[in-house]
């Protein structure tokens, strides 16, 4: 910044001349910053990114729902009950357009976009392709739009999250930024497909970071919620269902409810290999053969949908007509089965499209049966089927996609009925244990290793035991000196001890380390106290503090100490590096690089 | 975690003991260079944005304005689309119902509801089409889901009370006849004719389904809402009679025929009204105030002159006629038994034992029936119309009503209605 010129620092001070005035001046001046411009931290700039991005994936979906639909009447007609020869010949035309664009043109935009996302996010450093993102976006909305059984929550998901990579690279922002604002733009995608912010807050943090992550949480919010307000503004606030009003009048009804979660578990699991196995086979198959799949996948569930036409597309419409007694339970069956095979036929086949809706649909079919079949056995439960249907969703959702805090938040948001939550948690935890039980792998990770990417997964990062302090540490040989000792009497008390480096209490829980050598240097006056010898203090931990940040607090120094929660001057025990790396080998874990942690 | 686990909020990495980044190389993490990042903008120097990097964000803003504005004109033209389609298909279901193809009406009513889920006339109207096409759960089903988005809506309410009306569900039809009442009409329309309206209708279905006193208060609350010069005040008079309230129901009709003496349905009704109240005069003044006579009304004229004819009490008969009168009505109500033998035969033991004691009485009055015996025997003729008041009422009762038998059956049985207290 150029300096002020003579003149204009004059007229500075006069301006400043008054003491309110002069007040006015300082907050002024402390509002602009070093350049002497307005400026903002990276932290806050981050913030507003969020929001922006979240406005513009909120328009994206927008248009690309609009596309869906548009393209549905194009191919289909407006009717719920398309022509057969219409509905037998479209999938599989467009299915033969599909295939080849993808396999020749756009090979990424095949497979689950929550895989690419969280791809971009752990291997490509948040970088997803501009061509990716726009093929993604025409593609399945040519898909879903023809009938292929497919939904567009997935697609959002990449679409927002593609948009936002394009905005953070334009924007030059910093690599580690730049793999963070992917989840954000998920988030936002998610969110404005499902018109449910804290469901695609969850799923983003279950299912794409896979992890819990306090740094990107503001973000993942802010962009999730802009772009449900921006979706509203254009398609209105009403929810995905009109979801009938419940109320548990009866605890047997819970009984129908775990059944509901025993066959959704089951059915997850059978979509679980049915899927993976399908799209294994098909994917061995040579590579001009790959453009006809999804041809070959349209043209079968078309000769279904000549009788079943409600298995086409998203099939949202028909999700809540079964939510409305709509459906005798036969037909909510042969629905639900049909579903199952054909999504499974649809993704394998590699057509654009995500699992979201199918999975919600097969739901809603399986819970509504189970709901009509059992006000016929016990007219005595009131319990409307919506209430069923809904619950199947959360079972569906808990066994396919393996994210339990999504499913139970998912099917809360939709409901907008938090009385409903106890036979959703109860049927979702079958349901989910069922599909751990059968199923090792989750879907999504065994769709990435298809892909011959191994990413990152909240479910098996629970399943590894996670050391800490306390396992390592061991229990403090020497006392600790105390920092208003006499260096005197420190002297003594280490003479009679082996230790190399002593711990010091400063008091009020700060911590240092002091070296034999440092102790005895001649330059050291023997009255002085052992704080004036402290030229750094140290951090604490805490027993219950993994190993890892344990190392990485470490870095050179030779030990750190563990104090009490309660009491941070309480000395614990003691830990160094060579007791964590003897814990991991212990604990058969992979030690970490040190260059990495330092 | 304690307190050196904070993280730099430049880059994330966990700080130092000295609260310093080990990534940015300094202790103030805010005013560090990001030595790491080599891709870094090369303005970001310190991690603070300044007005020179907002160019970008200000260039995003403006892609914001544009892409609303694209959205708003595609959405635009889209909504219009939606309404269109969705349009149309009403029409063809509102032409299904009129040709009385309630499926195909369900099936258009559906794909309207598509391209505008919220239309709520939509959804009222695909719910008429369920009912016609006997999918009543569905119906109910769609009603009740309408009830959680609009919970005091009285069109829902009135839906569903006639729904549960049909499905017998009397007790809760009625709660939703009152819920109707009470509940929110539409703006565009008057709520007061509305209103009125549900009340008829609740009241009629409380008189239809034997509860007389909860309509007695039904029709109460009608008389003191509906004002005198609607034309529904007949009906109010009608609904009376029905119930059984004759006084009241001769009040209304005398309300209607203060302001339009000439009203001929009042004329009628006040006729039956007044019939029902034994005021057989008054009854005869209005039926021949009806110019010209309906044929109802001609039909009540021939049973007020032979009501006339049979009654022994009335005021203007003499020793003789009495007799006469009485002598009559034996003889009408031993025909009327006679003729319900055979159902009598086929019914419960308790009515085969009233009937059997009903003959057994008629067998004791047998001997004295003759104009001599009964001359100046009031006593006589009180217990032989008391056996042919309850033998005509146990008839109706046991064989149907009167109006299969006679003119004469119907007249006695009037005349019963009215004397029995009296006789008893």
């Amino acid at each position: 910044m150029k300096p002020l010129s003579e003149s204009s620092r004059e007229r500075l001070m006069r301006l400043m001349a008054t003491p309110v005035r002069r007040k006015y001046f300082e907050s002024l001046r402390r509002m602009l910053g070093p350049a002497g411009l307005i400026s903002i931290g990276e932290e806050q700039f981050f913030l507003v990114l969020a929001i922006a991005i979240g406005i513009l994936a909120g328009f994206c979906v927008v248009l690309f729902r609009v596309a869906i639909h548009t393209m549905r009447i194009w191919l289909l007609g407006s009717s719920l009950h398309p022509s057969a020869p219409r509905v037998l010949l479209v999938p599989a035309l467009v299915g033969l357009l599909i295939g080849v664009l993808a396999v020749r043109f756009f090979p990424r935009v095949r497979g689950s976009g929550v895989v690419h996302t969280k791809g971009a996010l752990y291997i490509y450093d948040g970088h997803i392709a501009d061509s990716t993102v726009a093929a993604k976006f025409v593609l399945s909305a040519l898909s879903i739009g023809s009938g292929q059984s497919l939904g567009p929550e997935d697609p959002a998901l990449q679409i927002g999250a593609g948009l936002a990579s394009a905005i953070g690279r334009r924007l030059k922002l910093s690599r580690e930024r730049l793999r963070l604002v992917v989840p954000v733009g998920a988030a936002a995608g998610l969110a404005a497909a499902f018109n449910a912010p804290i469901t695609a807050v969850l799923f983003v943090i279950e299912e794409v970071i896979g992890r819990w992550s306090g740094g990107v949480l503001g973000a993942v919010v802010l962009s999730a919620i802009s772009s449900v307000v921006a979706e509203r503004w254009f398609m209105g606030s009403e929810p995905l269902f009109r979801v009938p009003k419940y109320h548990l009048d009866n605890a047997a009804e819970l009984v129908a409810y775990a059944l509901v979660g025993v066959l959704g578990g089951a059915a997850s699991v059978l979509f679980i290999k049915l899927t993976t196995k399908l799209r294994s086979g098909l994917r061995q198959q040579p590579q001009w053969s790959q453009a006809l799949q999804p041809a070959l996948a349209g043209l079968v569930i078309g000769f279904f949908a000549i009788w079943y036409p409600q298995i086409m597309g998203a099939g949202y419409e028909w999700t809540d007509l079964a939510m409305h007694n709509r459906f005798p339970w036969e037909v909510l069956g042969i629905l639900a089965g049909l579903k199952l095979v054909a999504t499974a036929l649809s993704f394998a086949s590699g057509t654009p499209g995500g699992l979201f809706a199918p999975v919600l649909f097969m739901g809603a079919m399986l819970g509504g049966m189970v709901g009509m079949i059992e006000q016929q056995l016990v007219p005595s439960f009131s319990v409307p089927v919506g209430a069923y249907a809904l619950v199947g969703m959360g079972a569906l959702f808990a066994g396919i996609l393996r994210a339990p805090m999504t499913s139970v938040f998912m099917v809360l948001e939709v409901s907008g009925n938090y009385a409903i939550v106890l036979p959703v948690v109860l049927c979702n935890s079958i349901s989910y244990a069922i599909s751990r039980g059968f199923q090792k792998v989750p879907l999504l990770d065994l769709l990435a290793r298809q892909d011959g990417l191994d990413l990152p997964s909240l479910e098996e990062e629970q399943e590894q035991p996670e050391l800490c302090v306390e396992d390592a540490m061991h229990a403090a040989v020497a006392r600790p000196l105390l920092g208003n000792e006499p260096i005197a009497a420190a002297r003594d008390f280490a003479a009679g001890s082996s230790e190399e480096n002593f711990l010091v209490s400063l008091g009020e829980g700060r911590w240092s380390v002091l070296r034999r050598e440092t102790l005895f240097a001649d330059e050291a006056e023997a009255a002085a106290p052992v704080r004036s010898l402290v030229r750094a203090r140290v951090p604490r931990l805490y027993q219950d503090q993994s190993l890892d940040v344990a190392l990485r607090f470490l870095k050179d120094r030779p030990m750190l100490p563990v104090v009490d929660r309660g009491d941070l001057d309480r000395l614990i025990g003691v830990i160094g590096v060579e007791e964590i790396l003897r814990t991991y080998r212990r604990a058969g874990l992979a030690e970490p690089e040190m260059a990495e942690v330092s | 975690m304690s307190t050196e686990t904070a993280t730099c909020t430049v880059c994330g990495q966990a700080l130092d003991a000295q609260g310093s980044c080990p990534r940015c190389q300094s202790a103030s993490p805010t005013a560090a260079a990001p030595a790491a990042a080599s891709d870094a903008h090369p303005d970001q120097v310190g991690h603070v944005w300044t007005i020179r990097d907002w160019r970008p964000l200000l260039t995003l803003g403006l892609v914001i304005a544009l892409g609303f504005s694209f959205t708003r004109l595609v959405v635009n033209s889209y909504d219009e689309q939606q309404d269109k389609l969705a349009k149309q298909y009403y029409a063809a279901g509102t032409r299904a119902m009129e040709s009385q193809q309630p499926e195909q009406a369900v099936e258009a009513f559906e794909g309207a509801l598509v391209y505008s889920h919220d239309n709520f006339d939509y959804q009222l109207k695909l719910t008429d089409a369920l009912l016609a096409s006997g999918a009543a759960g569905e119906a109910v089903a769609q009603l009740h889901s309408f009830l959680d988005q609009r919970p005091t809506d009285a069109q829902v309410k009135l839906k569903l009370a006639r729904l549960e009306a049909r499905r017998h569900h009397v007790d809760e039809a009625l709660r939703y006849y009152l819920e109707a009442i009470e509940g929110d009409w539409p703006e565009h329309t008057d709520p007061f004719p509305q209103r009125i309206n549900v009340r008829f209708e609740s009241a009629e279905y409380l008189i239809e389904q034997g509860r007389h006193v909860q309509a007695q208060g039904a029709l109460q609350a009608l008389t003191a809402v509906l004002p005198v010069s609607w034309p529904e005040q007949e009906k109010l008079g009608d609904l009376f009679l029905r119930n059984g309230e004759a006084a009241k129901a001769l009040k209304v009709y005398q309300v209607v025929l203060d302001q339009y003496p000439e009203n001929q349905a009042a004329l009628l009704g006040a006729a039956k009204a007044s019939l029902a109240s034994s005021g057989y005069s008054g009854a005869r003044r209005y039926l021949l105030a009806m110019t010209p006579p309906t044929d109802e009304a001609r039909s009540l004229l021939a049973q007020l002159d032979r009501l006339e004819a049979l009654d022994p009490f009335a005021p203007n008969a003499g020793q003789a006629a009495r007799v006469q009168r009485t002598l009559a009505a034996f003889q009408i109500a031993s025909r009327r038994m006679a003729a319900c033998g055979a159902t009598i035969e086929a019914a419960s033991p308790k009515v085969q034992e009233r009937w059997r004691a009903l003959q057994r009485w008629a067998g004791q009055l047998a001997p004295v029936m003759n104009e001599r015996k009964l001359r100046g025997r009031d006593d006589l003729i009180e217990s032989i119309m008391r056996f042919a008041f309850q033998a005509e009422m146990a008839a109706e009762k046991d064989c149907g009503p009167a109006s299969n038998a006679s003119v004469d059956d119907e007249a006695l049985l009037l005349l019963a209605r009215e004397r029995m207290g009296a006789v008893q």
